[in-house]
């Protein structure tokens, strides 16, 4: 299917860009996007490496199986397969580090869990329940502060730039919930 | 008020975080460096395995921006958005943010800065960036580590979760 969506939009974006006279933005676009993934990249290697290690220090120190332990009856709910304990760690560490805003941090979260339930997924080329139902309330986490957000409102003159969080727990909150309820659902069909 | 709280909650988190595994390493009295650096190697190797995923949709996403591709789609999709009743103000940044996070950023400021920081306009762009993810740039990087090629239903359980959180934080923004 990427392979679809991908040509797709480098064609769509050749097309257009010939109806709009844009060659010329569209080719400095182009290059200018793929150093800037690799700039990102680099930029999360880093973050990446140090959480690794951290993690690592939990997982043979023990800390890890103790949490999932512990956590096991709150991520049941949503992962009612059991899972090892390392995977069900790096769930929660993804979880909670969106909620606490650690935004790359989050995403190096994420993706190492990815890796894991890949690991763990027995159908190899078809998503399990387990990603589905992990990226989908991983991609509706609420965040406790958008900090991003509030800092530009707050530069633009905002008198209270602090009212736009409980809106946005509220509506990622009712979110989750849909995407939640999206998986559920599917998860009831075999596949 | 409210946010300073929270805010000094979510700044202990990663310090906290690190603390606790450390302090629980010398108390179990493990190799505690050496651990570290053999966790940071897996680490590194991630990330290489991650650019070039991160590479082709950096380029895919610039490809649709930078030709005008995303400007067309706005225009054929206003009257669906006007239909809907969602302000025409908002309609690029709800097309771009799923696709975008830092360009939807840009966007924000744009929107907060012309239409004010505390009106329904800017209050709800910015809502819906606090609550709406970039749902196919995340789809692509995280099962860019998979070995998986069919993705199920995580993306109509993503794209459902967006377009519920844009309704939602239209809604909000109206009652809060």
């Amino acid at each position: 299917m990427m392979n679809y969506i991908w040509a797709g939009m480098l064609i769509l974006g050749i097309v257009f860009a010939v109806i709009n006279g844009r060659l010329n933005e569209f080719s400095d676009g182009l290059m200018k996007s793929c150093t800037n993934g690799v700039y990102f990249v680099i930029g999360l290697a880093g973050i990446m490496a140090v959480w690794s290690g951290i993690m690592n220090i939990a997982k043979e120190t023990g800390l890890i199986d103790f949490v999932a332990d512990k956590t096991k009856p709150l991520i049941r709910f949503l992962f009612p397969v059991g899972l090892k304990k390392e995977t069900t760690a790096m769930i929660l560490m993804s979880f909670t580090a969106n909620v606490f805003g650690a935004g790359n941090s989050a995403t190096v979260f994420s993706i190492k869990a990815m890796e894991m339930l890949d690991a763990e997924n027995h159908r190899k080329t078809a998503a399990s329940n387990e990603m589905c139902m992990f990226i989908a309330v991983n991609m509706s986490m609420i965040q406790l502060v958008p900090i991003t957000v509030i800092k530009i409102s707050s530069e633009a003159g905002s008198i209270n730039a602090g009212n736009i969080i409980i809106p946005s727990i509220l509506a990622g909150l009712v979110s989750m919930a849909a995407s939640i309820f999206i998986c559920k659902l599917y998860e009831r069909k075999r596949i | 008020m409210i946010a300073s709280v929270l805010n000094q909650i979510s700044l202990f988190f990663i310090p906290g975080i690190i603390t606790l595994v450390i302090f629980f390493g010398i108390y179990k009295k493990a190799p505690i460096y050496d651990l570290f650096i053999e966790g940071t190697k897996d680490g590194l190797k991630t990330a290489i395995e991650i650019l070039p995923f991160i590479i082709a949709i950096f380029v895919g996403i610039e490809a649709l921006v930078s030709s005008g591709a995303m400007e067309f789609l706005e225009r054929i999709l206003s009257p669906v958005f006007q239909l809907l009743r969602i302000p025409k103000e908002l309609t690029s940044m709800i097309l771009l943010r799923p696709v975008s996070g830092s360009g939807s950023l840009v966007l924000v400021e744009k929107i907060v800065n012309e239409y004010g920081p505390d009106s329904f306009i800017g209050r709800s762009a910015s809502v819906m960036v606090g609550s709406c993810e970039t749902v196919f740039y995340v789809l692509a990087v995280y099962f860019g580590v998979t070995a998986v090629k069919n993705i199920r239903h995580s993306l109509s359980a993503g794209l459902v979760g967006y377009v519920v959180g844009i309704f939602a934080s239209l809604i909000a923004c109206m009652y809060i």
